[in-house]
């Protein structure tokens, strides 16, 4: 994955045909991390945290149905993904990133919750854990392209 | 120029209407960012920009203090901007929550 060009408040990168089909489909697992691992204080200290805490829950359910929409139309727009040659050109907005950003980190975040939370990253692979590093590593790695694009002037 | 007359508070009459609201606008709650190893620093500099609209030098000062000392905190505000940051906050997956300020 490489930045082509960046103009008019639009990201242009190269794929190979082999990124094109990992992002899709990792994509395609949003969202991954668990609704109950969002937690509004640890200390309970709002007056009446129960109802809170649903807000939080309600808040957090209406963004993944969101997105979960959003992605699909992202994905499928006609002007999303073109060929030049042997390369695939993926193109997205400023607001396209961000809302990108969000999604694959979702994927990374709940895939590390899915192998047990570990601390030191990343974890030495085993039979139990093998798929959930692949998930967090692939999201990570266009989390990390898109992040240097944005942040490259 | 006139100066805007100030209103007359007469004892007692208020108090009940401030102890409901009380919460709401007592300026008393932090959001506070846990470090965690998973999310990028980067991403984390970039949702900081995005729900507070710091500039860049801001956001990664509370950036770096989230990871040099596990935590930082974002904001003291009363319990509904407290709540508002933090549901903005977890949308981006970031590990925050709202505590009272003691």
């Amino acid at each position: 994955m490489k930045l082509r060009t960046r103009q008019n408040d639009e990201l242009i990168f190269e794929l190979t045909e082999r990124e094109r089909s990992c992002l899709v489909n990792v994509l395609g697992l949003y969202p991954l991390t668990p609704p109950a691992h969002y937690q509004l204080s640890r200390n309970q200290c709002v007056p009446e945290p129960e109802e809170a805490q649903k807000l939080l829950d309600e808040a957090m359910a209406e963004q993944r149905a969101g997105h979960r929409k959003a992605l699909d139309e992202f994905l499928n727009s006609s002007t999303r993904f073109s060929r030049a040659g042997r390369k695939v050109l993926f193109t997205l907005s400023d607001p396209e990133a961000d809302f990108l950003l969000q999604v694959l980190n979702d994927i990374r975040v709940g895939s590390w919750i899915s192998i047990g939370s570990p601390v030191e990253l990343p974890p030495i692979p085993t039979p139990g854990n093998i798929r959930g590093i692949s998930i967090m590593e692939i999201a990570g790695f266009f989390e990390g392209n898109i992040l240097a694009a944005l942040t490259s002037g | 120029m006139a100066e805007i007359a100030e209103p007359q508070v007469l004892p007692g009459s208020v108090e009940s209407v401030k102890d409901k609201t009380d919460s709401k606008i007592d300026p008393g709650y932090l959001v506070i960012c846990w470090n965690d190893p998973v999310n990028y620093m980067e991403y984390v500099t970039h949702v900081f920009q995005r729900v507070f609209g710091w500039n860049r030098q801001k956001a990664d000062f509370h950036m770096l203090e989230v990871h040099e000392q596990g935590k930082s905190v974002l904001a003291r505000e009363s319990l509904e901007k407290a709540e508002h940051y933090v549901h903005q906050l977890q949308k981006f997956s970031l590990h925050a929550t709202l505590e009272r300020d003691e």
